[in-house]
């Protein structure tokens, strides 16, 4: 069997397609999954194309739930894209390898791709733009468009390459032993913790409700959200909110979209009642 | 000042052009660039015959979406029809910028109702991808990922946009007075509940035990001790280093002995 090899233009073809098309089709139920399918596109064909049952696994295997930050990101499609080369060369990879690490490293980047791209470098660009912009200096907002742009670009670009040579060179490795097991459950862990993180930081809801107890000189303003949630366990809201979402999806076994819905009717009874707020 | 249908039209491009996943400019060039009111305000501006004074308003609207994040899925609010109508509403009315920041606001909020709807109705792409995923066509997979749902945005995005930017501020200003108040907050408190479904997703797919035991930890250290996303993500690498080197390599011994320590102190 010859050798499959992806060679430098598989491999940057695949990094614009995901680059311009990642969130094409992104929806409530796999969000950036068919966006990899499509960048995968010409990959898949070049290393499974002579083998139809390889290349219907394939892109069973990518039409998984996927979501993470698409630049810093791009770090995970660029390994998988080194553990399919060895794949198609019958190195022994299982489906389970391939999506462990999506599924284990896709958490902690996009904790810290969006807090690096859209929490750090968009705001300091903003303010310059904003400040120049504010003048009517029309410099401000191009100024900001070119600085964005050329940052972003390459830094994409770079971690998708060297996403590429890490699963290259580190799969082998990788394979042996329990190497794989301990990665997989490494970021799994980290992982969770950067999502209990996300979760506190943009679940906002509160509860405003406030008690009044007594009457006239005596009377007392009780904040639920200070005085009983917060005293209890500051996050409560964002922890059980979240938890009551996890426990519809994993042991409702409920569409995803029904999910959001019944968070939709939660928002409109409990903020036309006004026990929720932000 | 009055707006053409035709300039209305072209200010609804914009506002497509910007959303979130519309692949014309790329992905950045979408959330990072147009989606920005101050990018998105100068291009009404230039639709508008003035650029400068697009300008200004867009600078104006994007402040309070200076820290915005669109993360897991959801967009806490929609930048780009608050920076393409709210400029356009301004310059019709010759409002001052202030003002400008205040129209645009609410449609903010409402934008988010397009983004939820596109969400929802993207899905039916994707189950009919996993058919041809079945048949193992790629190449309809490819386009029920760019074609179909382009054209729902599209649609989504530039009729609203057109028709408000027509009609202009002062004809819906009646809506908007009518959606401050209780509406405005269903809104707000939609959006701030919406996160949970992507993050629950991740986590379910991450289903490992212990998940939920890290993922509290996570959450405690922002809530109690106020630690940026990166700290944590550095010290969730630092835990899962000796989570696993416990786990895997530190023998059946190390970790009877550390059963064993843990019976004594109790």
């Amino acid at each position: 069997m010859a050798e499959k090899k992806l060679d430098k233009k598989d491999i940057v073809n695949a990094f614009w397609r995901w680059t311009f098309f990642s969130h094409a089709n992104y929806n409530y139920e796999r969000l950036e999954a068919t966006g990899l399918v499509h960048s995968y596109k010409h990959v898949i064909k070049k290393l499974y194309g002579d083998n139809p049952e390889e290349y219907k696994a394939a892109i069973l295997r990518h039409m998984q739930f996927f979501n993470t930050e698409p630049h810093i990101g791009g770090v995970i499609p660029g390994i998988v894209l080194a553990m399919e080369e060895q794949r198609a060369n019958g190195a022994p990879i299982t489906d389970e390898a391939i999506n462990g690490i999506k599924t284990g490293l896709m958490g902690p980047f996009a904790g810290i791709g969006d807090t690096l791209w859209q929490g750090t470098l968009t705001p300091i660009l903003l303010a310059f733009g904003i400040s120049l912009g504010a003048q009517g200096n029309l410099l401000g907002p191009v100024i900001y468009t070119i600085l964005m742009f050329g940052i972003m670009f390459p830094v994409a670009y770079i971690c998708w390459m060297e996403g590429y040579k890490l699963g290259a060179d580190g799969v082998q490795q990788v394979l042996a032993g329990n190497m794989l097991q301990k990665i997989i459950t490494g970021a799994s862990a980290m992982g969770a913790m950067v999502l209990g993180a996300l979760s506190a930081q943009f679940i906002t809801t509160k509860c405003p409700v406030i008690i009044q107890l007594g009457a006239g000189e005596g009377l007392v303003e009780l904040s639920i959200q200070e005085t009983v949630l917060d005293a209890l366990f500051k996050g409560l809201l964002p922890l059980v909110i979240t938890l009551a979402t996890l426990w519809m999806l994993k042991d409702r076994k409920m569409k995803s979209t029904t999910v959001m819905l019944i968070l939709i009717i939660v928002g409109v009874i409990g903020g036309g009642l006004g026990i929720l707020g932000v | 000042m009055t707006v053409s249908w035709f300039q209305a039209f072209l200010i609804g491009v914009v506002y497509y052009l910007g959303n979130i996943g519309t692949p014309w400019l790329s992905l950045l060039g979408s959330i990072s660039v147009v989606y920005k009111p101050l990018v998105a305000g100068t291009l009404v501006g230039c639709i508008l015959g003035d650029p400068v004074q697009g300008c200004i308003y867009g600078a104006a609207i994007n402040l309070p979406y200076v820290a915005f994040i669109s993360a897991g899925g959801t967009a806490p609010a929609d930048p780009g029809l608050a920076g393409t109508v709210g400029t356009a509403w301004a310059m019709i009315s010759g409002v001052d910028t202030t003002a400008a920041m205040t129209i645009a606001l609410p449609l903010g909020l409402l934008g988010t109702m397009i983004w939820v709807t596109h969400m929802t109705l993207d899905v039916t792409f994707v189950h009919m991808a996993d058919k041809a995923a079945e048949e193992a066509d790629l190449d309809r997979i490819c386009f029920l990922h760019v074609v179909p749902p382009q054209i729902l945005m599209f649609c989504l995005c530039v009729i609203p946009a057109t028709i408000a930017a027509k009609l202009g501020g002062e004809a819906v200003a009646g809506l908007i007075g009518m959606l401050t108040g209780t509406p405005l907050r269903i809104l707000q408190v939609i959006g701030s509940l919406l996160p949970a479904l992507g993050i629950a997703m991740n986590l379910r797919s991450i289903s490992r035990p212990g998940t939920l035991l890290f993922f509290v930890a996570g959450l405690i250290m922002v809530k109690y001790l106020g630690l940026p996303v990166i700290a944590i993500a550095a010290l969730g690498g630092v835990v899962a280093y000796f989570y696993t080197t416990l786990l895997y390599n530190g023998a059946p011994a190390a970790a009877a002995a550390a059963a064993d320590d843990d019976e004594e102190d109790f």
